[in-house]
């Protein structure tokens, strides 16, 4: 009894807001048997969303792909994808899931809802606290009108997209906190490593992989070197973190780099009477060609003003102060990989650029 | 009698003296290089370039060692760069900028090259063009030339030779206009802040390959409207398809208006 008065509650405040109701009917007869069917229907479509919400994160933790495109898969062939259908069966899931979810509420809306004509006056000014009342009790009928209550399966259907979305939805960032996706070492490590090269220092090469004496580099001029990995793929994408601008500074330049290194303990010279000793061989430095804002190929070299430029978002460094960020979004210098000359007159990586990490900032990189 | 022996050794001593003097002069005179080159006359080219050189001295000093705030010195430069610079009328510039730029050349290619040879015998020599160069570089190879541009040059030049910007005001050119020898020339010496590609980093046939693939670039011609650096009239097909559209839905009302 309390639904039919509460509808005539709501019919009397509409008059007095100057809303006449003037149709209002449920599609279907309580009970029916078609309202049964279209409960059922709405309860599927929920069903279907919590399920393929709960498969996403199924997916997300179990479903297998290769970690890392420099482990095996750095090579394309046919079939040889790195992830092996992990990213289209995440896109399958997550989209069935709002997919269903909104399909359930739109059936709800245009089969359970009842349909109602009603036709208001426009009015002036605020609503009196009388009036405010009358709305509160139409927002509740509205509730009542769901039929939550009435239809049990539903409240039970919609926990299913709530729990399914919810799972979604926390899967990447607590999946992040279970699982390191980083793979051991591969951020800190790249091709200048001696372990790519059977444990012996890695020599600098083209992308031909000739390799590189320090004559072939004009003064002002500027080379891309790779790792001359014992492997042969040093230029690859195998390697693909490792290539580093080779460049031959003009002599006052060089001296003001080698004053400027002596304040960073990694790449000043060893011995104070050989020039050599220290990051750079003669007038010759290396730098990261990573951008150390996102990763970008920073080889935009000024040969006048000494300064690399990054062409993705124009951050720029200054080489004769050890690769500074002068502008742009880096903040971080690009690292310098410390070269010399071995017995066969070819420049050779000292170091993997000094344990420093290259490339940009990661959870677990250490402040340089 | 002694006083006139000791009187004549005396004066065969001094002439020994004189005569010793004047044969290590002599040599030193024949086989400094400095001395010589002094002397040495300008080819026929470099008197002429000599008369041109008017031209440069308030900026570049009288014997090119350079004016402070004005211009570099010219010592060691040689004829290469004096020739890009001069044809591809960067030089004589027009003031001081962030970046001289292209513009129409004042000396013909002929007072250019004399200019270089000028530059090259009298303030000591640099990079030089390669005697055949007009012939030798017929023989670049497109497709290794390719692949030369996208490791050397498209980082600033970009993949088309379309240019792109560098700090402060300044850019890498277009490529559109440059002839060979004005890409060969720019390799060679690095001009302002292009980096320098030596011989011994790109070799002759090298350059001439890279050459050969900058002159199909620009053989390229744009299909029409705003090329983009050869990205394609992209904005003309955006401002077609969004006014077209509005034109057509607007035409579909007005006939269902009608009807």
């Amino acid at each position: 009894m309390t639904e039919k008065s509460r509808f005539e509650i709501v019919r009397e405040g509409a008059r007095k807001d100057g809303i006449e109701i003037v149709h209002y009917e449920s599609q279907f007869a309580p009970g029916s048997k078609t309202e049964n069917r279209m409960v059922r229907i709405v309860a599927f479509f929920f069903l279907l969303s919590g399920f393929a919400g709960l498969a996403f994160v199924a997916a997300y933790v179990w479903w297998p792909f290769t970690d890392f495109p420099s482990v095996d898969g750095w090579e394309y062939a046919p079939g040889n994808s790195p992830m092996k259908g992990f990213t289209p069966i995440l896109g399958l899931t997550l989209g069935v899931t709002l997919l269903a979810l909104g399909l359930g509420i739109l059936t709800w809306g245009k089969k359970l809802m009842p349909h109602e004509i009603a036709i208001q006056e426009r009015h002036v000014g605020g609503s009196s606290p009388e009036e405010r009342k009358l709305t509160g009790n139409t927002l509740a009928f509205i509730g009542q009108e769901f039929g939550l209550s009435r239809r049990p399966l539903l409240k039970v259907a919609l926990a299913a997209p709530a729990a399914g979305l919810g799972a979604a939805a926390l899967a990447v960032p607590v999946g992040m906190l279970i699982k390191d996706p980083h793979h051991p070492d591969i951020f800190f490590t790249t091709g200048f490593n001696p372990v790519n090269n059977n444990g012996k220092p890695v020599r600098l090469m083209r992308e031909d992989n000739t390799y590189i004496r320090p004559e072939d580099v004009s003064v002002g001029g500027q080379i891309t070197a790779f790792p001359a990995t014992a492997d042969g793929h040093g230029a690859s994408n195998k390697y693909a973190d490792s290539p580093v601008l080779l460049i031959h500074l003009r002599q006052q330049d060089a001296d003001h780099l080698r004053g400027q290194l002596q304040n960073h303990s990694q790449n000043k010279l060893q011995n104070p009477s050989d020039p050599n000793s220290g990051g750079m061989y003669g007038n010759l430095v290396a730098y990261s060609k990573i951008c150390t804002h996102a990763g970008c190929p920073a080889s935009l070299y000024e040969q006048q003003t000494n300064k690399l430029l990054c062409p993705c978002h124009q951050s720029q460094f200054l080489i004769t102060e050890n690769a500074r960020p002068v502008f742009g979004p880096a903040t971080r210098r690009l690292p310098m990989l410390p070269i010399g000359l071995d017995e066969e007159g070819f420049l050779y990586a000292k170091s993997d650029f000094g344990g420093v990490p290259v490339g940009p900032a990661f959870w677990e990189k250490p402040e340089a | 009698m002694v006083s006139g022996s000791r009187t004549r050794r005396k004066v065969v001593s001094a002439l020994r003296m004189l005569a010793a003097l004047m044969l290590a002069g002599g040599i030193y005179t024949l086989i400094s290089p400095g001395a010589a080159a002094n002397n040495a006359p300008l080819s026929a080219a470099a008197q002429e370039g000599k008369e041109l050189y008017a031209s440069c001295i308030s900026c570049h000093g009288e014997n090119g060692q350079g004016v402070p705030d004005r211009g570099p010195s010219l010592v060691g430069v040689g004829s290469a760069a004096v020739e890009f610079q001069v044809e591809t009328g960067r030089m004589p510039a027009a003031g001081q900028n962030a970046q001289i730029e292209r513009k129409p050349p004042q000396f013909d290619t002929n007072q250019a090259r004399q200019l270089g040879a000028y530059i090259q015998e009298q303030f000591g020599g640099g990079p030089q063009f390669p005697a055949d160069f007009d012939s030798a570089v017929k023989n670049g190879d497109i497709a290794r030339g390719g692949e030369l541009f996208r490791i050397n040059c498209s980082s600033c030049h970009a993949f088309s030779g379309g240019g792109g910007a560098l700090s402060s005001g300044k850019f890498a050119p277009s490529l559109a206009e440059s002839s060979a020898r004005d890409i060969y020339g720019a390799m060679l010496t690095g001009p302002q802040n292009m980096p320098v590609f030596g011989d011994n980093q790109l070799t002759p046939e090298q350059k001439y390959d890279v050459i050969a693939y900058v002159q199909t670039l620009q053989s390229d011609v744009d299909p029409g409207g705003w090329g983009l650096g050869r990205f394609g009239p992209t904005t003309e097909g955006i401002a077609i398809f969004l006014f077209g559209m509005v034109a057509l839905a607007f035409a579909a009302l007005w006939i269902a208006g009608k009807s």
